[in-house]
């Protein structure tokens, strides 16, 4: 099994802590989404997770142990984060930008088989190959991060508000495409989202963060049933 | 017009050897954001490792092999004990950290080996290639040749192997770069690697044109910045077109403005700085960065 298990994770930066002893499991193959309000600490809950900020506390997948390492030792045990602003090689072609997602990764033919299937989940990007990634549209480049991600064939992929900036026909595309390779590749995603119910959507469990401390946790139904969480991300009440 | 042609061959000489410099300039730039001061310095320190290798008996070109590898690990190693604790640091302490660097350099050059001149053997055959009145020497064409081997083998390193993807992967995005498991640290450690050997390749031709003293590359320096900055600080291309626009621009210069004549012509890479600060900024080659948010 790798599950993800956090426990008593304490993060921040420099002597600004905003994560103050958070917990959570997440099951193999399952989706979980983080909500909560600006400021809660979601993003730097993902940095936490990838090894960008410094930590205290446990974070485990599969029982090997990622805090405390640097990010690009546990992007090879398999986590792909996908940042906040998409993190995308601007100058560098489409092409060149997924093959880095790969970059970790041995075995030509596996990388070129799943190169393939990118340009299957992401058509409009097979017709972009050679194209600066800088030029692509908002949209494009989520798509290109995702598939960037997706490269490394992660255990474990951490998505930051994939909706940010996007046209909801877009964003809602994105979550269809995240759902599907859930559920034919058995990834386990943590989702960092602003649009609550898009999220819900996917996602089997849900926590919801305020002011770096999980508030409320539970499914995904629910989390969405809560009255409060209802009032304070759906905009409605139930 | 045969001599015309003449000067303008000189010059291409005299370009390609700036255009080396300028690309261990442009190689370091691109991965840092530094312009690394020491640069030349470098450069100047492995020449004498290579005359050291000589003067103890061994064949040229060994020597050569022997003094790029040394020149790499030694950037390397510069980059991971001078640089990095001052990583991220504003741009002035890290300008001056090279400049301490450069001062470093030249004297521990000055303390080993003296002040004295020293003859440098020159690798390729004396003599000429004569066509229509302009004569090519080989030492020229040896130059011009090595560049370009320099150039190619670097453009083949960058666009058609795995890990020269992931150093433009990290000269564009190191943050990004960690994410998918790029060692960023250890590329940067490569980068100052590569560009000290670029700038040791350089360092031995120029040696036997001038002589070797510690002061040697100064002047070559101020070539190699104008070339950098006429071709665009991030284009390793526009560095070499750069060199060999400086080197041609200079020579004419010195051969036919009379007011300028071999005295002046030093003045030629200034002007050539100014008058693309102010009128292309970015440089003949360098990307103005355009993109969609």
């Amino acid at each position: 099994m790798s599950d993800l298990v956090v426990a008593d994770l304490v993060a921040g930066y420099g002597d600004a802590r905003v994560l103050h002893g958070v917990s959570f499991t997440v099951r193999e193959g399952e989706v979980c989404a983080i909500l909560g309000p600006n400021g809660a600490g979601k993003t730097t809950l993902l940095r936490a997770l990838s090894g960008v900020v410094r930590v205290r506390g446990t974070v485990t997948l599969g029982g090997t142990t990622l805090a405390g390492r640097s990010p690009d030792t546990i992007a090879r045990h398999g986590v792909a984060h996908v940042p906040e602003g998409r993190g995308t090689f601007m100058p560098l072609t489409v092409e060149e930008n997924l093959r880095l997602g790969a970059y970790v990764r041995r075995g030509g033919a596996e990388v070129e088989e799943d190169l393939g299937r990118i340009y299957t989940y992401f058509p409009v990007l097979k017709t972009r190959l050679k194209q600066a990634a800088g030029s692509l549209s908002g949209g494009e480049q989520q798509m290109l991060a995702l598939g960037r991600a997706l490269m490394l064939r992660p255990r474990l992929l951490l998505l930051d508000e994939p909706s940010l900036g996007l046209a909801p026909l877009v964003t809602r595309e994105l979550f269809r495409i995240v759902q599907a390779i859930n559920a034919e590749e058995r990834t386990t995603v943590v989702v960092v989202e602003q649009n609550a119910h898009l999220a819900l959507g996917i996602a089997q469990q849900a926590h919801v963060l305020e002011t770096g401390r999980i508030v409320l946790s539970g499914t995904a139904a629910e989390i969405r049933a809560d009255e409060q969480v209802a009032q304070s991300y759906l905009g409605y009440r139930v | 017009m045969a001599g015309f042609v003449q000067q303008v061959v000189e010059g291409l000489g005299a370009g390609a050897i700036y255009a080396s410099l300028a690309l261990a300039l442009v190689l370091i730039y691109q991965f840092t954001g530094i312009v690394n001061f020491a640069q030349g310095e470098l450069a100047m320190f492995s020449t004498y490792i290579a005359w050291q290798c000589v003067a103890a008996g061994l064949p040229f070109w060994l020597a050569l092999v022997l003094t790029l590898a040394v020149s790499f690990a030694g950037g390397m190693l510069i980059e991971r004990v001078i640089i990095r604790p001052v990583e991220g640091a504003p741009e002035l302490t890290i300008v001056i950290v090279t400049v301490g660097l450069f001062i470093f350099v030249n004297a521990a050059a000055g303390w080993i080996w003296t002040f004295l001149i020293k003859d440098f053997p020159n690798p390729f055959p004396g003599g000429a290639l004569e066509a229509a009145g302009v004569s090519v020497s080989f030492s020229t064409l040896g130059v011009l040749g090595v560049v370009a081997a320099v150039m190619g083998l670097l453009y083949l390193l960058f666009q058609h192997t795995k890990i020269g993807l992931g150093m433009r992967a990290v000269a564009t995005n190191p943050a990004s770069a960690r994410l998918v498991g790029i060692r960023v640290g250890r590329t940067l450690a490569l980068g100052w690697g590569l560009a000290a050997t670029v700038g040791a390749v350089s360092g031995v031709l120029v040696a036997p044109l001038l002589f070797l003293e510690p002061n040697m590359m100064g002047g070559v320096l101020i070539y190699a910045f104008a070339a950098a900055t006429l071709g665009g600080f991030d284009s390793p291309l526009g560095a070499v077109a750069g060199g060999l626009i400086v080197g041609v621009a200079e020579t004419l210069a010195g051969a036919y403005v009379g007011v300028i004549g071999s005295d002046l012509k030093v003045g030629v890479p200034l002007v050539i700085i100014l008058g693309v600060l102010l009128l292309r900024p970015q440089g003949l080659f360098g990307r103005a960065v355009v993109e969609r948010a």
